[in-house]
């Protein structure tokens, strides 16, 4: 039989979590064997009736097996490295290869007979010259219009 | 990762002109109707252009024979079914012997809302025909282009 001061100074442990595995196993026993129970320990009886008198310690062939396993799991696992540094490597590319936004807005390339001028006035002379034949066309036809309006 | 950045270098320089692409005279500025030896081509693209309110400006000249000058009038007839209308504001054109002889066409804006031109021209010369095929964009309406380039 256990006294039942001694029974609440087991509880008062088990509730701080100090109770070792014997104290444990004599709390349930009590409240498992014991019929009259004071009215303030009835919950406590309702709570070791629930609770397995031991819990299950996993075997040590098992815990090896479960760190087999982890490390398995491990090593199967794709290492992130080669996607990060490829994703930077990509980043960079961009960076790099795309000309400033000033400098591809702004081009002037004349080609003749195949060969690249660097000669911007050539080339922009080229392009206005190209344009005023274009445009006056129209041009000729008034001056012949009014050419012989006048005669 | 070549590939990768081979592509990517691919699509920044094909941007710059990319509103050009798409038109079927494109087929003869990249030099695949006329031999690219016998053209004159320039292209201009930002600043220098601004007095003239244009943001490209992409010109080609040659001389050639009746098939070359044929299918380069076929060519722009196609993109003139493009233009924004008949009016006098969007259209200017001239036949001479059955041909186009010059034509000055406002196609659709680009996305950005800029006008785009396409202009050709054919003239008679001794050693065949000569033709002046033009791209340009920018805000310059027909009637600015011809306040600037119009000779007077």
């Amino acid at each position: 039989m256990y006294k039942e001061t001694n029974i609440r100074e087991l509880l008062h442990r088990y509730m701080e979590g100090e109770s070792t595995q014997a104290e444990m196993k004599q709390l349930k026993e009590y409240f498992d064997g014991e019929q009259d129970l004071p009215v303030d320990l009835i919950p406590y009886a309702q709570m070791f009736a629930i609770i397995e008198e031991e819990t299950p310690t996993p075997s040590t062939e098992a815990l090896d097996k479960f760190s087999e396993e982890q490390v398995q799991e491990t090593q199967r696992r794709l290492p992130l490295w080669p996607f990060i540094a490829a994703a930077c490597i990509a980043a960079f590319a961009v960076i790099l290869l795309a000309p400033p936004q000033q400098e591809e807005e702004n081009m002037t390339i004349a080609y003749v007979e195949g060969k690249m001028l660097n000669d911007k006035q050539v080339a922009m002379q080229m392009g206005e010259n190209a344009l005023q034949e274009i445009f006056s066309n129209g041009n000729q036809e008034e001056q012949l219009s009014e050419l012989f309006n006048e005669q | 990762m070549k590939h990768l950045i081979i592509t990517l270098a691919l699509i920044t320089a094909t941007l710059p002109l990319s509103a050009q692409k798409g038109l079927r005279i494109n087929e003869v500025f990249e030099g695949n109707i006329i031999n690219e030896m016998a053209m004159h081509e320039s292209l201009v693209k930002g600043e220098s252009l601004e007095p003239f309110k244009l943001k490209v400006l992409h010109t080609v000249k040659f001389t050639t024979g009746n098939s070359a000058r044929d299918k380069v009038e076929a060519l722009f007839k196609e993109d003139m079914q493009g233009r924004l209308s008949d009016e006098n504001d969007n259209l200017e054109l001239e036949y001479r012997d059955g041909h186009l002889y010059y034509a000055i066409v406002q196609i659709a804006d680009t996305k950005k809302g800029l006008h785009r031109y396409i202009c050709y021209q054919c003239r008679q010369e001794t050693g065949g025909n000569s033709i002046t095929l033009v791209y340009m964009e920018g805000k310059a309406s027909l009637a600015d282009l011809r306040k600037t380039f119009k000779k007077k």
